[in-house]
C-alpha cells in the first residue's frame, strides 16, 4: 500500500492507521492521547491531518483513520496549523499552570487572551483518556471518564477508593500532563484516593510494591512468588555465580 | 545458534566501565543506575560479578507484559523492549526472578538490556575480556565438553 506524506511515498501496511505510519517513518505529528500499544482514541484532535481525495480534501485526525492504497496526506498545511493552534489555545484555557501544555503553547507561538485566562485553575487534567485506557489494558479498569460537559472528568466509581486498583501507577505514568499524582509515603502508597499498603522484602525490609501488584503476577505466571524486591533477588543470583568462581 | 553475552566474573577488575558504557547509550547519562548491567562486588573472596539480562527462554517479564512492549526475538534470542509501547506499570520490574529489569523514573522507561541490538556498548568498554559477546555454545557442544572431560577421568592411561 502506497501512501504519500507531505509528497514523499510510504510503504504502509494492512490495517496500520496514518499515525502509526507516520511514526514508523519519524514524520511528526503531534499528539497528546496517542501511544503505541493502545489503539487510537481521536479524543485530543491534535493529530489532524489533511486527506486529499482527488479535488476534495477533508481533516481528520490520523490516530483514528485507517490507510488506503493512494492516499495523499499533508500534514502541515496552513489549515491544519491554524486548527493546531485553536486546540492549543482550548487547552491553554483550561489548563493555564501546566508546563507541557504551556511548552507546547509556547513550541506553536500560542498566546492565550489574559481576559480569558483564570490563572488560578489548578486543574492539570486534559481528559485525553490514556489514563483509563492504560487501566483498561492492565485490565482493572479501575478508573473511567465520567459525567458530561463541565463537569466531565477521571475517576473511580463514585470517587469512592476502587476495589479493582491494584496501585501500579502507569495512569499517572502514560498521563501526558502529568495530572495524576501517585505518593508513597510512610509504606503507604496513596493514589486515587485508596491507600495500599506496600510490601515489605523478606530479605532487606525495603518496601517495594502493592499487594495487589504482586498477585496481578502470580495470577499471570500462574504460580507463587516470594515477597523479594528487585535488588535482592539480583544480589541472591550474583551470589551463585560467585560461588561458583570462587576456587577458580 | 545466537549469539550472546558471555560473562567470566574471574576477569572482571570492577572498573564499572561497563555501567557508564550502557548508561550512556541507553539514557544518554553516565548514571550507573540508569544501567542494563551492574557489577556487584564481594570483597571477601575478591570477585567482582556483573549482572545483566539473561535473555531468558520463557521470560516472566514478557509474560506479565500487557501492551505487549517486551517481545521475545525468536532469532535472536533477544527479550527486545519497545519504550512507546510501554504503559509503565512496573510488572515486569517485580516479576523478573533475577533483578535485572530497572525502571527509571526519569525517564519513565524500563531499562534492560536488548545486546545494543547486536552492538553490545558494555563489551566494547571492557578492556579486560571480562564481557563477551560471542557464539553460544549449543545444548550438544556442551555435552560434548562435559563428555570430553568424562574421557580425560577414564580414558585409557587414566585409571
Amino acid at each position: 500500500m502506497k501512501v504519500i506524506i507531505n509528497s514523499k511515498e510510504y510503504q504502509g501496511l494492512p490495517g496500520e492507521t496514518l499515525m502509526e505510519l507516520a511514526k514508523r517513518n519519524n514524520v511528526d505529528i503531534p499528539n497528546l492521547c496517542h501511544k503505541d500499544g493502545i489503539e487510537g482514541q481521536g479524543r485530543c484532535r491534535l493529530c489532524m491531518v489533511e486527506v486529499r481525495e482527488g479535488k476534495k480534501t477533508k481533516i481528520v485526525s490520523s490516530c483514528v483513520y485507517p490507510i488506503r492504497d493512494g492516499l495523499e496526506v499533508v500534514t502541515n498545511s496552513e489549515k491544519i496549523i491554524a486548527i493546531r493552534k485553536n486546540i492549543i489555545l482550548l487547552l491553554l484555557l483550561k489548563t493555564p499552570n501546566n508546563d507541557y501544555i504551556k511548552s507546547l503553547a509556547e513550541e506553536y507561538g500560542v498566546k492565550a487572551p489574559d481576559r480569558y485566562v483564570d490563572y488560578k485553575v489548578k486543574e492539570n487534567c486534559i481528559l485525553c483518556g490514556l489514563c483509563v485506557k492504560a487501566c483498561e489494558k492492565m485490565g482493572t479498569s479501575a478508573i473511567s471518564l465520567i459525567n458530561r460537559g463541565t463537569t466531565k472528568k477521571v475517576s473511580t466509581p463514585y470517587d469512592d477508593p476502587s476495589k479493582d486498583c491494584i496501585g501500579c501507577g502507569a495512569c499517572a505514568e502514560v498521563c501526558p500532563t502529568n495530572a495524576i499524582t501517585m505518593t508513597d509515603k510512610n509504606r503507604i502508597r496513596t493514589i486515587w484516593n485508596k491507600e495500599f499498603k506496600l510490601v515489605k522484602c523478606s530479605v532487606c525490609g525495603k518496601t517495594f510494591t502493592t499487594d495487589e501488584a504482586l498477585q496481578f503476577i502470580e495470577s499471570k505466571l500462574g504460580k507463587k512468588e516470594e515477597r523479594i524486591c528487585d535488588s535482592c533477588r539480583k544480589k541472591i543470583i550474583s551470589e551463585k555465580f560467585k560461588e561458583s568462581f570462587k576456587y577458580f | 545458534m545466537a549469539k550472546g553475552l558471555v560473562v567470566s566474573p574471574d576477569k572482571c577488575t570492577g572498573c564499572r566501565t561497563c555501567e557508564l558504557a550502557c548508561s550512556y547509550s541507553k539514557s544518554d547519562t553516565f548514571n550507573p543506575k540508569d544501567s542494563a548491567i551492574s557489577v556487584m562486588f564481594y570483597e571477601d573472596v575478591g570477585l567482582q560479578v556483573p549482572m545483566t539480562c539473561l535473555q531468558c527462554d520463557e521470560p516472566h517479564c514478557v509474560k506479565v507484559c500487557v501492551v505487549n512492549a517486551l517481545t521475545k526475538d525468536e532469532k535472536t534470542g533477544v527479550v527486545n523492549y519497545d519504550k512507546e509501547k510501554c504503559i509503565g506499570c512496573k510488572m515486569c520490574v517485580s516479576a523478573c526472578p533475577f533483578g535485572n529489569m530497572t525502571y527509571s523514573i526519569r525517564l519513565k522507561e524500563v531499562i534492560k538490556c536488548d545486546l545494543c541490538k547486536g552492538d553490545p556498548q558494555c563489551v566494547k568498554s571492557c578492556n579486560y575480556g571480562a564481557l563477551q559477546y560471542k557464539e553460544l555454545d549449543s545444548t550438544l557442544d556442551k555435552r560434548k565438553i562435559i563428555a570430553n572431560q568424562f574421557k580425560e577421568a577414564f580414558g585409557e592411561g587414566a585409571i
